[in-house]
C-alpha cells in the first residue's frame, strides 16, 4: 500500500466541487508534484492532505492510518506555505523550535535539532533575527526549516517559490532537490510552474479542474501526454496544435490533411497504436524543439511572423494558414526575415495524435 | 516659494488647532495653581506667583483621596475585565464561522446607539432591586456593557488583519486554539488591544452619568465629587479644578504607558 493515499476525494463548498473525485498513492521518500492551471484545485488538494481543510468525501491515509478526520498536528506533517507564514514576532530559531515546544521537547532537543536544520539550510547566523529583517529567500529558508525540525512523515510545500524573483527561485529549487536527496522524505509539492515541475518531481500529478488528467515521471508525460491538456502544459514553449482530417488509416500509419503540411498531408505514426476513421477531425500535436529547419525532408510550410533571439537559440513564431500561432525552436541564429516561408521538418517519432476530444491515439 | 508658504500656513493652522485643543487643559492647570483673588480677576491675569493651597486642600479631603481611589479600582477593574472577556470574543468572531455572527456583531455595538441617559433610569431601578446600589460592583458592569463592545470591536479588525496562515501554520506545528490565541493572536493584536484599553480606561473614569446615579456616599468616583464642589452658592473654582487636574493625570499616565505598544507593522515579516 501507498505511504501517502487518496481515495476518492472529493471537496465541495456547496454546490461547487472543487476537487472531482481524486485517487492517487505516493510512495515513501518520493516527491510528488501536483501542476495544473491556478483554479485547478491543487492547493485545495494539498491543504486536504494537512488538514486544513475538510474532506467532503473519500479517504485520506498517510502511512497506513486513515486521516481524514484526524487534526492536523496529529498528521505529522509539516507544511511550507506560499507566504511562509513566520511568526513575525518570534526569532528564527522560535520559530523553527515553535513545533517542537508544542509536544514538549526537552530544551536541549529543540536547540540541537534547530542548529542541525539551520546547518543544514545555510541559516545559522540568522537564528536570532526576526523575520521582517530577512530577505525573501532567507524566509523561505526558515519556512523550509520549520518544517524539517519536527522531522514529520510528509512535507507538503504550496507553491513556495512564487514569490521569489527568477534567480533566487532556480537557486531554491535546486536547493529543494539536494534537501529531497539528503533527506529522503515523501514530499508533495504544488506549483503551476510546469519547469518545477519537470526539474523536481519523481512523479507529477496533472490536474485539471478538480480532476486528474494524467499521472506519471515527467519524462512520461513530456514523451507520452494521455490528452491535449497535458501535452500543452508539459514543456516550454508549450506545444503546437494543428487540426486535420483523416484521409487514409490503417494500424500504425494515418494520414492526416491539412493545407500547412508540404503537399497538403502527413503520414503519422500514432504511440498508443490507435487507429481513427477515415473522414475523422484529428490534433496534430507537434513540440517546438522538434521542429527542424535543416530537415531533409520537409513536414510544413509555415510564413514567419517575427522572431525572438534568445543567444543560444532562437525561438520562430510562425502564422499557419489557419489555426494559432506555431512555434519553433531552432538551435543557433538561423537568419530570418518576416514574412518569410519556412519548409519545417519533424521526425515521426516527435509528431502526436489526439482524437477530436483531445485523447492521444 | 510655493512650498515655503504652503508649510508655513500648514505650520500655522496645525498651531491653531493645538492652541484650541490645549487651552482649556492649560487653563484648568494654571487656575489650579491660582489664589482665589488671582481666580476671580477681570480682566483674567496671565502671570501670577503659583501656589499649591487647593491641591493641599483637597488631599486634606479625605472625599477627594477617596474618590480617586474608587476611579482607580472600577476603571482598572472595567478596564482588565473588558480586555480579557472582550480578546477571546473578538478572535471568535475574526477567525469562527457560527450561525448568527453577523448579527451578534451588530447587536455588540447596538447598545452604543441609545443615549445613556435613557438607560439610567431603568438600571438604577434594577441596581435598587438587586441591592448594588453604591457598589463598586455595579458601576464596573454597567460600565462593561458600554466598554465591551468598543474592545471587541477594535479587537475583531485587529486580530482579522493577522494571516490566516500563521493560524494554519500554528495548527500544523501542533497547537491548539487557546494556544494560537495566546501565542500569535494576542502578541500581534497588542496594538488593537492597547488601543481599545485606552478607550476603556478613558471612558470608565471620566464616565459622570451613571456614577452619579448609581452611587451615594460610599463609591463615589472622581468626576462625582469634582462636580460636587459646585453646590448651593459657592463656586470654589481652585478646589474644582486642582481635582481636575488630578483627575486627568491617571489617563494620561496610563495612555503613555499603553501606548507605547499602538505600533503599526507588527506583521511585517510574516508573509511575502
Amino acid at each position: 500500500m501507498s505511504f501517502l493515499r487518496l481515495d476518492n476525494v472529493v471537496k465541495r463548498y456547496g454546490d461547487h466541487k472543487v476537487i472531482n473525485g481524486v485517487s492517487f498513492g505516493a510512495e515513501k521518500g518520493e516527491f510528488v508534484v501536483f501542476v495544473g492551471p491556478s483554479g485547478c484545485g491543487k492547493s485545495t488538494l494539498l491543504r486536504m492532505i494537512a488538514g486544513l481543510e475538510d474532506i467532503t468525501e473519500g479517504d485520506v491515509s498517510i502511512d497506513g492510518a486513515v486521516v481524514t478526520n484526524v487534526e492536523p498536528a496529529a498528521r505529522q506533517v509539516a507544511m511550507v506555505f506560499q507566504s511562509y507564514a513566520l511568526y513575525p514576532h518570534m526569532s528564527v530559531f522560535e520559530n523553527m523550535a515553535f513545533g517542537l515546544r508544542m509536544v514538549k521537547t526537552p530544551q536541549p532537543e529543540i536547540e540541537r535539532r534547530v542548529k542541525e536544520a539551520a546547518r543544514i539550510l545555510q541559516i545559522e547566523p540568522l537564528l536570532e533575527r526576526k523575520p521582517r529583517q530577512l530577505s525573501g529567500g532567507q524566509r523561505q529558508r526558515v519556512a523550509i526549516g520549520r518544517a524539517i525540525v519536527r522531522n514529520p512523515k510528509l512535507f507538503l510545500f504550496d507553491e513556495p517559490l512564487s514569490n521569489l524573483d527568477a534567480e533566487l527561485r532556480t537557486q531554491m529549487r535546486v536547493e529543494i532537490a539536494r534537501l529531497h536527496r539528503d533527506i529522503g522524505a515523501t514530499m508533495v509539492y504544488v506549483t503551476h510552474d510546469q519547469i518545477e515541475a519537470m526539474t523536481l518531481a519523481d512523479r507529477i500529478v496533472v490536474l485539471r479542474a478538480g480532476l486528474v488528467e494524467q499521472v506519471g515521471a515527467p519524462t512520461e508525460l513530456y514523451d507520452n501526454p494521455a490528452n491535449t491538456f497535458v501535452a500543452g502544459f508539459i514543456g516550454s514553449p508549450k506545444m503546437n496544435f494543428l487540426t486535420g482530417t483523416v484521409t487514409a488509416a490503417e494500424t500504425g500509419r494515418v494520414m492526416v490533411a491539412n493545407a500547412n503540411f508540404v503537399g497538403g498531408s502527413l503520414v503519422i505514426r500514432p504511440r498508443r497504436g490507435g487507429v481513427p476513421k477515415v473522414g475523422d477531425m484529428v490534433i496534430v500535436g507537434l513540440r517546438p524543439e522538434h521542429l527542424d529547419l535543416a530537415s531533409p525532408t520537409p513536414a510544413l510550410q509555415l510564413r514567419t511572423d517575427f522572431a525572438e533571439n534568445l543567444g543560444g537559440a532562437t525561438q520562430i513564431y510562425t502564422q499557419p494558414k489557419d489555426g494559432e500561432m506555431i512555434t519553433i525552436v531552432a538551435q543557433g541564429r538561423p537568419k530570418i526575415t518576416p514574412g518569410e516561408t519556412l519548409t519545417v521538418g519533424v521526425a515521426p517519432e516527435y509528431v502526436y495524435l489526439f482524437d477530436e476530444r483531445g485523447v492521444a491515439v | 516659494m510655493q512650498t515655503t508658504l504652503g508649510r508655513t500656513l500648514h505650520a500655522l493652522g496645525l498651531t491653531l488647532v493645538i492652541l484650541f485643543t490645549m487651552f482649556p487643559f492649560y487653563w484648568m492647570v494654571t487656575s489650579s495653581l491660582k489664589d482665589q483673588s488671582d481666580l476671580l480677576a477681570s480682566p483674567p491675569v496671565w502671570l501670577f506667583v503659583p501656589t499649591l493651597e487647593h491641591y493641599g486642600e483637597i488631599f486634606a479631603d479625605q472625599k477627594v483621596v477617596n474618590a480617586v481611589i474608587n476611579s482607580l479600582i472600577v476603571s482598572v477593574s472595567t478596564t482588565a475585565l473588558a480586555v480579557l472577556l472582550g480578546a477571546p470574543a473578538a478572535y471568535a468572531l475574526a477567525r469562527f464561522e457560527f450561525r448568527g455572527k453577523q448579527d451578534l456583531w451588530f447587536w455588540f455595538i447596538s447598545n452604543r446607539m441609545i443615549s445613556p441617559i435613557v438607560l439610567a433610569l431603568p438600571v438604577y431601578l434594577l441596581a435598587l432591586q438587586v441591592k448594588l446600589l453604591d457598589t463598586h460592583l455595579v458601576l464596573i458592569l454597567i460600565y462593561l456593557t458600554f466598554n465591551l463592545p468598543i474592545v471587541v470591536w477594535i479587537c475583531t479588525d485587529q486580530f482579522r488583519s493577522i494571516p490566516k496562515e500563521l493560524e494554519q501554520a500554528a495548527r500544523l506545528d501542533g497547537a491548539n486554539q487557546w494556544i494560537i490565541f495566546r501565542k500569535i493572536y494576542v502578541p500581534l493584536g497588542i496594538p488593537g488591544i492597547a488601543v481599545s484599553a485606552i478607550f476603556s480606561f478613558i471612558f470608565s473614569w471620566n464616565e459622570l452619568l451613571y456614577a452619579l446615579v448609581l452611587t451615594r456616599r460610599t463609591v463615589q468616583t472622581a468626576p462625582v465629587i469634582a462636580t460636587s464642589f459646585m453646590s448651593g452658592y459657592e463656586l470654589p473654582w481652585g478646589k474644582i479644578m486642582a481635582t481636575g487636574t488630578v483627575i486627568v493625570l491617571p489617563v494620561i499616565i496610563f495612555a503613555l504607558l499603553v501606548s507605547k505598544h499602538m505600533v503599526r507593522g507588527l506583521t511585517m515579516g510574516a508573509t511575502k
